[in-house]
């Protein structure tokens, strides 16, 4: 630990707690799979970023999105993500979260993840290797110091916007909503 | 005096607890190869795990995490470390009693949970005490017969004058015994059963987030540190460094000198079990306790018989 990095330690421990220590839920979304476990074994070492992966939504902290996203997917996704404490981050691998990718023709995938669940940053490639993997959490953790992380707190504030796109895309959803809107009765 | 004590017993185990799961944690992964995370990982999970909202399932929920954690907190207190003590009336049967409170606390937890992996969890978890208490309960009772006492002050005070209990012809077998035993206690492999995240996604920790992990984490470490400590004050003379303390043991150099041989002797023991640990795969739970009232229980039951011959 650097010794100029012990003054941020006292003064805010639980942003810095957040920053080392990111437990990702071990969700494999699509093909972008294929690049995580490399990533997380020995070859690549992810623990010494303090990133290990856990097997349920309740202890996690970091949501990997890897790959391209079907609808049937992003239901289990939505579902997964409400399950998440706060404060959790978002991160999409590859380029189908950003625009579509290789399936932007596609009847069944979601071009543009934004608009359902939010996300912290995107990590470009298809997919990208364990390098630039650990490039992309360096810069979440620069992001994560700047306090620009907060896709969470966007996600309880603007929840009608993301319950309707929601609603749209799925129909009725059989999940009540995560944050109730309180009736302002006059 | 009596608050001191329990202020620097409860410090040292936190702390000395947490370095154990870092040095685990890092000393594994030198073994893989790779670097590992700082030794100080676990203190970062914890600060990071209290200051999340995590989600309760209600007051039993609540409760039965906070009776774990201070069963393994109530556990480091009967157990001595050089010449701190805070319990001595009750030592060794004390010991047997608390050490199955945390399973308790855990199981009420995961049953208000309602996760059916939480089941499966605490029925492998039930079943793994049931394996291992009873060739414990052997170990301790040769001990208890070949010192003619309960209490563990005692037992380390005998240990000064007449040599390490391991090391001694008697008592070899129970400790070869509880090092026979020592994984399935502590949970490492080949006897993770427990928190197989991998096929049961944590077990009884799985609807637990936030202040209930960072709590579970804490007893973890505690759990650890105390079962170590307590084969280290039965077997390995808790804090003697083959009487070459005596002069000075009444002193506070004397007693510092002692906690940092206590801690080596701990820390050379869980490298031990590491390294076990870093060889194996997972037994199933079944295998688990085929083994171990095979072989261990044998042997904790021929080392009774010599002792109970013997006195």
């Amino acid at each position: 630990m650097d010794r100029n990095q012990i003054g941020k330690w006292f003064k805010n421990p639980s942003k810095m707690a957040n920053k080392y220590s990111l437990h990702a839920i071990y969700f494999c979304t699509g093909c972008g799979i294929i690049e995580i476990p490399p990533s997380i074994t020995t070859r690549w070492d992810a623990e010494r970023f303090g990133i290990i992966p856990v097997a349920t939504p309740r202890q996690a902290n970091l949501f990997m999105i890897t790959g391209y996203v079907s609808t049937k997917t992003l239901k289990a996704i939505i579902r997964t993500y409400e399950q998440m404490p706060e404060p959790k981050y978002t991160v999409a691998f590859g380029s189908c979260p950003i625009n579509g990718g290789m399936y932007y023709d596609s009847y069944n995938t979601i071009k543009c993840l934004d608009k359902f669940i939010p996300v912290d940053g995107y990590i470009a490639g298809c997919m990208p290797r364990p390098e630039a993997v650990f490039i992309g959490v360096t810069h979440l953790w620069k992001l994560i110091d700047m306090d620009k992380a907060n896709g969470y707190k966007k996600y309880r504030e603007n929840y009608p916007f993301y319950r309707a796109n929601q609603e749209q895309l799925f129909g009725d959803l059989d999940w009540p909503p995560l944050f109730p809107k309180e009736n302002t009765n006059g | 005096m009596y608050f001191l004590h329990l202020f620097i017993l409860a410090l040292l185990a936190l702390f000395s607890g947490i370095i154990l799961v870092g040095i685990s944690r890092k000393i594994s992964a030198r073994i893989h190869w790779r670097y590992g995370p700082p030794l100080l990982q676990p203190l970062i999970d914890v600060i990071k795990l209290f200051s999340q909202n995590s989600i309760s399932h209600g007051f039993f929920f609540d409760f039965g995490i906070i009776l774990t954690l201070v069963g393994s907190f109530i556990l480091i207190f009967f157990i001595p470390v050089s010449n701190l003590y805070v319990m001595n009336s009750g030592g060794l049967i004390a010991v047997i009693y608390i050490m199955l409170l945390s399973p308790f606390g855990l199981a009420i937890s995961a049953a208000a949970g309602a996760n059916p992996n939480a089941s499966i969890g605490i029925t492998r978890k039930f079943l793994l005490s049931f394996a291992y208490e009873i060739p414990l309960l052997l170990i301790l009772l040769s001990v208890m017969t070949h010192y003619n006492t309960i209490s563990l002050v005692k037992i380390v005070d005998m240990q000064v004058d007449s040599g390490w209990s391991f090391g001694s012809g008697t008592l070899i077998l129970s400790g070869i015994s509880y090092l026979l035993i020592l994984p399935a206690i502590l949970g490492i492999r080949p006897f993770e059963v427990v928190n197989a995240s991998q096929e049961i996604s944590s077990g009884p920790l799985t609807e637990f987030g936030g202040k209930h992990l960072a709590f579970a984490s804490i007893q973890h470490s505690l759990h650890t540190y105390a079962v170590l400590a307590l084969f280290v004050d039965l077997f390995l003379g808790g804090s003697s460094l083959f009487g070459l303390l005596k002069p000075i043991s009444s002193t506070i150099w004397g007693s510092l000198i002692g906690i940092l041989v206590f801690l080596v002797k701990v820390a050379v023991l869980m490298i031990f079990c590491l390294f076990i640990n870093a060889v194996f795969p997972r037994y199933r739970i079944d295998q688990a306790m085929k083994y171990i009232w095979k072989w261990p229980l044998l042997t904790a039951f021929v080392g009774l018989l010599i002792v109970s011959l013997l006195n």
